[in-house]
């Protein structure tokens, strides 16, 4: 009898390179990556358990979650808020079996918690132009007083639910990540697509 | 009559000499020989009305067009009265042209706002056979029947007759240009933007605005409708900090492009506030090309979200009314300053200016420096402002008013001056009116705020406004150019400080003081008609009657005329009429008031609103796990709101959607079938209270569903009506798995989210949507089971005992692969629901084909899986519509007693609990072969329709495989005690009269023996 062969399908693979051309430019002016599938738990405080749900954090990852709008990188994880009460943990845990089954047990009576780690893509945009292109998307102000590194927010773009926040800079600006519903990835990636190509965009998985 | 004023010979040979710039001299007979803001090196081919002509960067359509000669560029609205430029900008009412062609055809656009490119084509509007010979202009001769609400009185009866013949009438002969009729080639883009100041307009005001606030460290944005910054100093010479005036506009916007925080956005029109300081405003990134560059869009229409707004918007002069007013050759005078020099066009040898204010007296000046002759300067006043008497020497002065135009689609030939004394002729080609200014109290006036009044410069001053934001310059009402420098640098340094800017702001620049002296003079009464609005053709006349007709609020007298309705919103009329309306009346101006002012404050083109979201992408998508894999297969996709499903999965030979759907419920219920339905919203309650919270939102009991079981739940809305349905699972003691229908997902994770923040926050429970996170397969029909063995891990128990009927519980696949699985049936059949990880849904379909092949598993779609519900007497969507109660869908005795939940008192309502409300029931026709459709009414049998009679109507039909003969639901009143009566179905729509058979809803297996075997 043949085994059945699970063949996990990477998020965006179909798109990555198709889709519409954009401006040629060197160095792009945005550089819009897929980021590769991590472990993606939400922790959600039980009522009155928030207190205990940072003692746990900071055990399991040595930093306290963050309790307003803020990314906080650890030296395996990020951990991102996602609501009042709760944060999204990302790391690379070995996804396949039962995700959240470690950090359940860590947790146990002070945070539920939902693996939804196939429930979000996580998308990167990059580039000295990254602002402007985002611009187009997202009615924050990201500008970088307003919106610094480490800062995060959960806002809505072209109508649908995301959670951003702004890594480190690298050498060629400002980076932020998103993370947004796995369904809903394919419509978003055309919209950042199209916004970013007048700037040139390089455009990968990684 | 006397041709009081001759052209000495001297100043005629000056403006012939002046008109000679080589080799142009025939082209463009009207262009200067020096000076302006245009590259002379830099020639631009252009057609209008396909007649080829020439201009220089830096023109306008107009000023090329002014430049060439051409006087006569449209024809108006209702009259088809013979028009040409007015004005030099945003304002004007009459040059309207539709430009390029094609596609890219636009109708409307201002020749005094187009930016000249080479290769342009403009043609003019609203004329049959040519713009010189125009049919249409017999309106004209027909004007007293085109009074005031002409409309409203001629075309009263027979009112079917408006339908027909009226309306596509007036229509054919009014309007405004045409549209393309083609899709917009061009892409349109929104974007969002934030500083502390928004400077809206870079005249004297608004650079000094902001290079104060910018030099005190604010975010400042610039914006800029004209494409080159500098305002009135573009046009007006001008001396400030001891510098000519340009150069101090070009060294101010050298400082502002210095400072990191300051930007400047030409070509960027703001044109509405609204909350939460946040402006609209419209940039054209490419409306200056032929075609916008590739990757770049046409228009960008942004918000900026500003904590303050400085407005320096300017002024816009108004013209006077008068008899023949709208001739071609009559100007405002700032503008003929502007075509002097910015563009170094004078529009005719001979003007004559015709004032009431000093600005007026600017013109004359300019007209002479330009060596232009100044035939008479007419101004009521009589006398020479003593600033310009120097610049005016030997200009005659007529103390009257212009009475009467000479001329015609040739343009301005003379003017009658009406004096003390009697009437005189001047000659003239051009005819240069100042009235006055009105302030841009626009922006100032959102918010349904109201402009004041001020008698010493006769014209509305903001007066508050929406909060944080502050008029300077002309736009309040600041007409002096130092005054205006002091109150721009003044309001950018408060407004930067308000902000929490500490930086120092610097001094602001100086110039001479000047003030405007007016004596306002609105209308010069007359035989012949004197235009208020051009662009609507509405006359001092018709204000005149719809005030004696009763029509003397603003706001019905704007509708009744449709004064001020056209797309230059009125800007040279609105202020003109009103003080006409107010001098009839009796009424001070600030008493008759404005009108409401609106955004946005000039046209927006809807594709701009629009901007990516056309087309395809209209809106977001949802893609099912399994999308790709359908799309592979050929399925045929339905959007269900933003998902796409597969609808049906056609095999070779299949012609017809119902064949394919047939063949696919026939396979499912002889064998075995699989539907991605992980659009159905999922939702993770986890806590020590989910259960009780459970109980609270459904009407049925949670808290005592056995740990590995599912339980179907109904939710009502406060109101008592249906919310929506699903299985809901017990994962864990705290861990429950609720599915909602795919339509409602989202408000009902919005509703418990309420329950959970708002009603009952004491209880402990945690809500996570999840319906991104599993790709969720119903896998349904007799050999559900044997295709799922070779799925699961061996040491899974599927066995009926093992996994009896709503078991619900977490399973391991071959493979290793964590899934879900739910014993749950919509389609009547031996059914599983199984839910991998999202990214693994795809290979769950691939596994399905193939270890199903010998089985002769079939994908299903959506078509086939709403037959088995109606088969099987599920209800769904058509049934929760929102206006049925549990009662209704037959679940009465699913409400428990023992409880309270959301929507229990409000579902007791007498009306809701009524015994004859219409029920859920199952519906076929007499004859087996007729089809049935939904929304058929149903009626008692030889019942004559109507409302008395209506029973209720087809919900939901199909065309049932197993019965083979159509089937559906319905709602009919008292339809549970009706079953084997026959009705009506009357669709009057369709045409359709037949007689049907109210039966049981469960057509299928009514025992359920078959989904518990």
């Amino acid at each position: 009898m043949a085994e059945p062969a699970w063949t996990e399908q990477p998020p965006l693979a179909r798109l990555i390179e198709a889709g519409r051309p954009v401006a040629s430019a060197d160095p792009p002016g945005v550089r819009l990556t897929v980021r590769a599938p991590r472990r993606l738990v939400q922790v959600m405080a039980r009522r009155g358990g928030f207190r205990a749900t940072v003692d746990a954090a900071r055990g399991l990852f040595g930093s306290p979650p963050p309790s307003r709008p803020e990314a906080v990188f650890t030296a395996d994880a990020t951990l991102v808020w996602s609501g009042p009460g709760q944060f999204l943990v990302l790391d690379h845990a070995e996804p396949i079996d039962d995700p959240a089954a470690a950090l359940r047990t860590a947790f146990a009576g002070t945070a539920s918690v939902v693996d939804q780690s196939h429930g979000r893509v996580e998308i990167e945009v990059a580039g000295r132009q990254a602002r402007a292109m985002l611009a187009k998307l997202c009615s924050l102000d990201l500008a970088a007083p307003a919106f610094a590194v480490g800062a995060a927010a959960a806002t809505s773009i072209d109508h649908t639910n995301v959670t951003l926040w702004r890594e480190p800079d690298d050498s060629d600006g400002p980076v932020f990540r998103f993370l947004v519903f796995s369904t809903f990835a394919e419509s978003l990636w055309h919209l950042f697509t199209a916004s970013a190509a007048e700037f040139g965009a390089a455009k990968g998985l990684r | 009559m006397a041709d009081l004023v001759g052209t000495t010979g001297v100043q005629r040979r000056a403006a012939e000499a002046a008109t000679q710039a080589d080799g142009q001299a025939a082209a463009q007979p009207r262009r200067l020989a020096a000076g302006g803001l245009i590259d002379r090196a830099s020639p631009l081919r252009f057609t209008f009305d396909g007649r080829p002509l020439t201009g220089f960067a830096g023109d306008t359509l107009a000023s090329a067009l002014l430049a060439s000669g051409v006087k006569l560029v449209g024809r108006s609205f209702k009259y088809h009265r013979p028009r040409g430029i007015l004005s030099a900008g945003s304002e004007e009412p009459n040059a309207l042209v539709e430009l390029r062609s094609g596609a890219r055809r636009e109708p409307n656009s201002k020749a005094t706002t187009v930016e000249l490119f080479d290769g342009l084509s403009a043609l003019s509007q609203n004329r049959w056979p040519s713009l010189s010979f125009d049919v249409g202009s017999v309106n004209s001769l027909f004007s007293p029947l085109f009074v005031a609400g002409f409309y409203y009185k001629t075309f009263m009866w027979p009112g079917a007759l408006w339908e027909r013949l009226y309306e596509p009438a007036i229509r054919r002969a009014a309007g405004l240009g045409r549209a393309s009729g083609l899709a917009d080639p061009d892409t349109y883009e929104k974007a969002w933007a934030h500083c502390d100041v928004l400077v809206v307009g870079s005249g004297p005001a608004g650079l000094s605005a902001a290079l104060a606030a910018g030099r005190a460290g604010a975010r400042v944005i610039l914006c800029e409708d004209d494409w080159r910054l500098g305002g009135r100093l573009l046009s007006d010479p001008a001396e400030i900090d001891g510098r000519r005036g340009l150069d101090w506009a070009d060294a101010a916007l050298a400082e502002l492009a210095s400072l990191d925080q300051v930007t400047i956005m030409p070509r960027t029109a703001v044109f509405g506030v609204y909350d939460g300081g946040t402006y609209g405003a419209l940039q054209r990134v490419g409306d200056h090309l032929p075609v916008p560059p590739e990757h770049q869009p046409r228009q960008r229409l942004w918000r900026i979200v500003a904590r303050r707004c400085v407005v320096c918007a300017g002024a816009v002069e108004r013209p006077i009314v008068f008899p023949g007013n709208d001739r071609p050759g009559v100007m405002l005078a700032s503008a003929v300053r502007t075509y002097i020099g910015r563009f170094a066009v004078l529009p005719a040898r001979r003007t004559v200016v015709f004032t009431s204010n000093d600005d007026g007296w600017r013109t004359v000046e300019a007209i002479s420096a330009a060596g232009g002759e100044v035939a008479a300067v007419v101004d009521p006043r009589g006398s020479v402002p003593a600033r310009f008497e120097a610049g005016s020497r030997g200009v005659p002065v007529i103390a009257g008013v212009v009475a009467a135009v000479e001329g015609g689609s040739g343009g301005v030939r003379g003017v009658t001056v009406r004096t003390a004394d009697g009437r005189l002729r001047v000659g003239a080609g051009c005819l240069a009116v100042s009235g006055g200014f009105n302030p841009n109290v626009g922006l100032a006036s959102g918010f349904r705020g109201r402009p004041g009044w001020r008698d010493d410069i006769a014209a509305f001053v903001p007066s508050g406004g929406p909060p944080g934001l502050r008029s300077a310059g002309a736009a309040n009402g600041t007409f002096g150019l130092a005054a205006a420098l002091r109150e721009g640098h003044a309001a950018g340094t408060e407004a930067a400080a308000e902000c929490g800017a500490t930086g120092h702001p610097g001094e602001p620049a100086t110039a001479a003081d000047e003030a405007l002296a007016i004596t306002p003079l609105w209308h010069v009464a007359g035989a012949g008609k004197a235009f208020v609005d051009f662009q609507h053709d509405v006359t001092a006349s018709d204000i005149a009657l719809a005030s004696q007709e009763g029509f003397d609020s603003v706001e019905h007298l704007k509708r009744y005329t449709t004064l001020g309705m056209a797309t230059d919103q009125g800007r040279t009329s609105n202020v003109n009429g009103l003080a006409i309306l107010a001098a009839g009346r009796g009424r001070s101006m600030l008493e008759t008031g404005t009108t409401i002012y609106r955004p946005p404050q000039v046209p927006v083109a809807i594709g701009a609103f629009a901007g990516h979201h056309r087309d395809e992408h209209f809106h977001a998508t949802r893609l099912p796990p399994s999308h790709h894999w359908a799309a592979e297969r050929g399925a045929a996709f339905v959007d269900v709101g933003l998902w796409k499903r597969a609808q049906w999965f056609p095999l070779p030979g299949e012609t017809d959607w119902l064949q394919s759907a047939t063949r696919e419920v026939r396979a499912v219920r002889s064998s075995v079938g699989f539907c991605d339905v992980s659009t159905l919203g999922k939702i993770e309650v986890c806590g020590p209270d989910a259960g009780t919270f459970l109980d609270r939102v459904y009407i049925n009991t949670f808290s005592s569903l056995p740990v590995g079981r599912a339980r179907y739940g109904i939710m009502l809305r406060e109101d008592g009506m249906v919310m929506d349905d699903g299985t809901t699972s017990r994962l864990a003691e705290d861990h429950y798995f609720v599915t909602t229908t795919t339509a409602k997902a989202g408000p009902v994770m919005q509703h418990l989210e309420f329950c959970r923040q708002v009603l009952w926050p004491e209880l402990d429970v945690q809500l996570a949507s999840a319906t991104d996170q599993w790709a969720q397969f119903s896998i349904a029909g007799p050999r559900t089971r044997d295709l799922l063995v070779l799925l699961a891990d061996p040491g899974e128990d599927l066995s009926g005992e093992g996994f009896p009927f709503m078991g619900a519980r977490a399973v391991r696949l071959r493979g290793g692969l964590p899934a879900r699985l739910f014993r749950i049936s919509f389609s009547g059949e031996l059914a599983f629901e199984l839910a991998v990880p999202a990214r693994f849904g795809e290979a769950l379909a691939r596994n399905l084909m193939e270890l199903g092949a010998g089985l002769g598993v079939v994908p299903y779609g959506t078509e086939a899986l709403g037959i088995m519900r109606i088969e099987k007497g599920h209800v769904a969507g058509p049934e929760l519509n929102g206006t049925t109660t549990a009662g209704d869908l037959g679940f009465a005795r699913m409400m428990s007693t023992k409880k309270d939940f959301v929507g229990r008192v409000m579902a007791a309502r007498p009306e809701l609990i009524r015994p004859d409300r219409p029920v859920v029931v199952g519906i076929r026709p007499v004859d087996p072969a007729r089809r049935l459709r939904a929304g058929a009414h149903i009626l008692p049998k030889g019942a004559v329709p109507g409302p008395d009679t209506d029973q209720g109507y087809v919900t939901s039909a199909c065309f049932s495989p197993t019965l083979e003969r159509w089937i559906g639901l319905g709602l009919v009143s008292h339809g549970r005690e009706r079953h084997g009566e026959t009705v009506r179905a009357f669709d009057p729509l369709r045409g359709e009269d037949y007689e049907a058979t109210l039966c049981d809803p469960v057509f299928y297996d009514p025992d359920g023996g078959r989904q518990r075997g």
